[in-house]
């Protein structure tokens, strides 16, 4: 039935967007991680079996992760090469993007998660197990250099501001009061940086030893400003039903921070040295993480990652609906706007006009031939480089429609193409010119055939529009992740998630195929004899 | 319903009604290397019902098409009751010559009376009442007044072909061209359409055949022509090319279509 229901929501032509993987990735892992997840005991024994641990980490966050040459690096990959020695089990890394890596950890395509993450209250209630804190941190404002009315947390109040998605930053905004619509939620703070730099935001907020780093190696536009603001700490997370492998990572990084390994891997990225204050502050706090033994006490997760957890459905779906709005509202304009360019462009490259062809023709090459992913980037953050700034949303629904215009105009173009010859050479020898004749007699059977693969475009294009949430636009797809992030059960929000997706699409597809059987003969024939039968009925006569 | 309609319509601006409806000069087609039309010069007066015949691809249907311009001549002029027709005054001349072809062409969306009205209503801007009620006495000549409300692919070929007629009729056009309108038919068929044909002749149009029904040509037809290897190797009243050709191609031709 699950596969069934997979192959349901699997567009005719394909996947074209990558975001929806993840997504599809979490609803396999249903069925794949069913077994693993269970086997609370003995995990270590079955890691040492396979022998490799994987780790997973989003390396967009230097000096925590990143890569450089091709080379992944940073504090948290020493660290954990480390943490291997200790276990006896050579550390696999598993690069990933930062929305999907809990989901990864439930579903056990990754054993533990090490990607600078903050431990919060928030986090180990819904469903995650810290290690002890490895790295003391805090979060901080970075502004445009010089700008006065941006000098500690509360000047943030009234302003717009960048983070990365459900990182602590957004948390702390949250907390003293920043309305939602002024958090720009991005996927990388890189993102959020550059969109400082072109003036959209007026702020970020992130790891202060993150947000270094990254200003250093590139933005040096922008400078920090005040004190870190909310001291939090940095551990590894693991399942909550794997106590024996918690254990074992706190006892190794015990050893480690003894034993002068930590000290020498903390100089070598953070670049000052590790005090003995320092080093005394994390043997304090040593026990902020999860407590093994309440895991121990704690009923083994009951099995599988299927289960679906009903109340957290409940209680998601008035977010979940507002994404979904977004979406609608994105694709609608999107489509509404590409329709009819569309059309325009493959009329231009029908024109026997060369140089209208050619304008038309490159376009939907380089257009085709380009990520929508890049094409947004673009429209979004190069374009004010040019002195073009547009909001997400217009930058949004203009990415989308230019996109959708180059795929619409290849159907129409095949569709005019593929109505018979004789069509227009009896309308022009009617006296109707080439404008009429497209008007009257070809474009109206075009559109009749056009119909099936245009839906699917459309629904291509409702599922695509997951992109825009690069741009800090919480459509739904982004609404889920946002949701699932630090919850311990993605699966129930990806499943609603899908659940919205098919109920946008299906009614769609669903009028398509009505408005399709209503222009076929029969059922013409049909609908006039429904219309003619009282007409006969009451003057009684026969046809 | 008799009225004839040729003359209903304004003149066209400066035709001149005492020349030919459709006089051809020197009329030369290549498709690439491949020439169709060597050299074909005709004249067709008011009221003249001309039957082309020939083998396949000796230029029948290219003839027509250049008249009308579907096809833009290589070399040589078509004139219009004197005047030239050029890619100017194209959508008007187009109005006066009504085209019927081998495969119906009907528009498919659209049904039998909507196929009579689009053109009225599209070209002339006839008001939509104005153009129906016309339209459905066209239908009417054309026996299918019942099936005005049908669409192309609910009609028997026949009465596709009709409606056809009754479409390439609503402009009252001054001549009308019929490319080998009975060829896609089945043999049962045929006859319909002769029928109607037979009727417009009766009333006076003035029309051009290529066909391959010699019966049809021997009735109705005023001339006929035999097209061959794109030039006209022979013409003359029907009892004549028809009974008693003077060149062997012709007899050829003849003997072959007769046997068939």
């Amino acid at each position: 039935m699950v596969f069934s229901f997979l192959k349901a929501i699997r567009p005719i032509g394909g996947w074209r967007g990558g975001r929806h993987v993840p997504l599809l990735a979490v609803l396999a892992g249903f069925l794949l991680a069913s077994g693993l997840a269970a086997q609370g005991q003995g995990t270590l024994e079955r890691l040492r079996a396979k022998g490799e641990l994987v780790i997973g980490t989003d390396a967009t966050y230097p000096p925590f992760e990143y890569i450089e040459n091709g080379q992944l690096k940073g504090f948290d990959i020493d660290l954990g090469n480390e943490i291997g020695k200790e276990l006896g089990i050579k550390v696999r890394w598993q690069p990933m993007a930062w929305n999907g890596i809990f989901g990864a950890l439930e579903t056990g395509k990754i054993d533990m998660i090490m990607s600078g993450v903050t431990i919060t209250e928030e986090r180990k209630k819904k469903g995650n197990a810290f290690s002890r804190p490895y790295f003391l941190s805090g979060q901080t404002i970075a502004r445009r250099k010089g700008d006065q009315r941006i000098r500690g947390l509360q000047d943030l109040k009234d302003k717009i501001v960048s983070v990365q998605e459900e990182t602590t930053g957004q948390y702390a905004l949250q907390k003293i009061g920043v309305p939602d619509d002024h958090i720009l939620k991005f996927d990388k703070l890189q993102d959020g940086l550059l969109d400082v730099r072109n003036g959209k935001s007026d702020a970020a907020v992130a790891d202060m030893p993150a947000l270094k780093t990254i200003l250093r190696k590139g933005f040096p536009e922008l400078e920090l400003v005040g004190d870190v603001f909310v001291h939090e700490n940095v551990g590894l997370v693991v399942r909550p039903g794997e106590p024996d492998l918690l254990e074992a990572v706190n006892r190794g990084l015990d050893t480690i921070i003894t034993d002068g390994r930590y000290a020498r891997i903390y100089e070598k990225w953070m670049e000052e040295p590790a005090t003995p204050a320092l080093l005394s502050e994390l043997t304090r706090v040593r026990n902020e993480g999860s407590s093994v033994e309440a895991l121990r006490k704690a009923a083994p997760r009951s099995g599988s990652a299927l289960r679906l957890d009903w109340g957290l459905m409940r209680e998601a779906l008035p977010q979940l609906l507002a994404g979904a709005r977004m979406t609608l509202a994105v694709t609608f304009l999107a489509l509404i706007l590409g329709v009819p360019l569309g059309l325009l462009i493959a009329l231009a490259r029908l024109s026997g006009l060369p140089p209208l062809k050619l304008v038309a023709t490159v376009y939907v090459e380089v257009v085709r031939g380009t990520p929508l992913l890049m094409q947004i980037y673009v429209i979004y953050f190069v374009l004010p480089s040019l002195h073009i700034n547009l909001s997400s949303l217009v930058s949004a629904v203009t990415a989308l429609s230019l996109n959708a215009a180059a795929y619409i105009s290849e159907i129409f173009r095949a569709g005019i193409e593929s109505i018979e010859a004789g069509q227009m050479e009896a309308a022009r020898s009617l006296g109707l010119d080439y404008a009429g004749a497209m008007r009257w007699v070809i474009l109206p059977q075009t559109l009749r055939r056009v119909l099936p693969p245009l839906t699917n475009e459309a629904v291509a294009l409702l599922k695509d529009s997951s992109l825009i949430s690069v741009i800090a636009l919480s459509e739904l797809t982004r609404k889920g992740t946002e949701l699932s992030a630090n919850s311990g059960r993605p699966t129930t929000i990806y499943f609603a998630v899908a659940l919205l997706y098919l109920a946008m699409t299906l009614p769609l597809t669903y009028l398509t195929r009505r408005l399709e059987a209503r222009w076929q003969p029969v059922s013409r024939a049909r609908q006039r004899l429904r219309k003619a039968k009282p007409l006969l009925a009451s003057t009684g006569g026969q046809p | 319903m008799t009225v004839s309609r040729t003359g209903a319509m304004p003149a066209l601006l400066g035709t001149n009604p005492g020349a030919p409806v459709l006089a051809m000069e020197n009329l030369y087609k290549s498709f690439g290397r491949l020439e169709v039309l060597k050299g074909i010069s005709l004249e067709v007066s008011e009221g003249a019902v001309v039957g082309l015949i020939g083998p396949s691809g000796s230029g029948k249907s290219t003839l027509l098409r250049c008249i009308n311009r579907l096809e833009a001549p290589t070399a040589g002029t078509v004139r219009f009751r004197g005047v030239e027709v050029t890619n100017a005054n194209l959508n008007q001349i187009r109005r006066e010559i009504g085209m019927v072809f081998q495969r119906f062409n009907l528009f498919p969306h659209l049904t039998a009376l909507e196929n009579v009205t689009l053109a009225p209503r599209k070209v002339l801007g006839l008001p939509k009442e104005q153009a129906e009620r016309e339209g459905l006495e066209l239908l009417d000549q054309v026996r299918l007044r019942a099936k005005a409300g049908n669409y192309p692919d609910e009609l028997s070929g026949g009465q596709q072909q009709r409606v056809a007629i009754a479409r390439a009729l609503a402009l009252r056009p001054a001549v009308l061209l019929f490319d080998e309108p009975t060829s896609a038919l089945d043999p049962e068929l045929v006859g319909e359409v002769l029928e109607v044909m037979r009727d417009l002749a009766r009333q006076g149009r003035t029309m051009l055949v290529a066909t391959h029904e010699m019966g049809f040509c021997r009735e109705v037809a005023s001339r006929v022509l035999f097209l061959d290897e794109g030039i006209i190797r022979e013409e003359g009243p029907p009892e004549q090319v028809l009974v008693a050709p003077q060149q062997a191609r012709t007899r050829e031709f003849l003997a072959r279509i007769l046997n068939r």
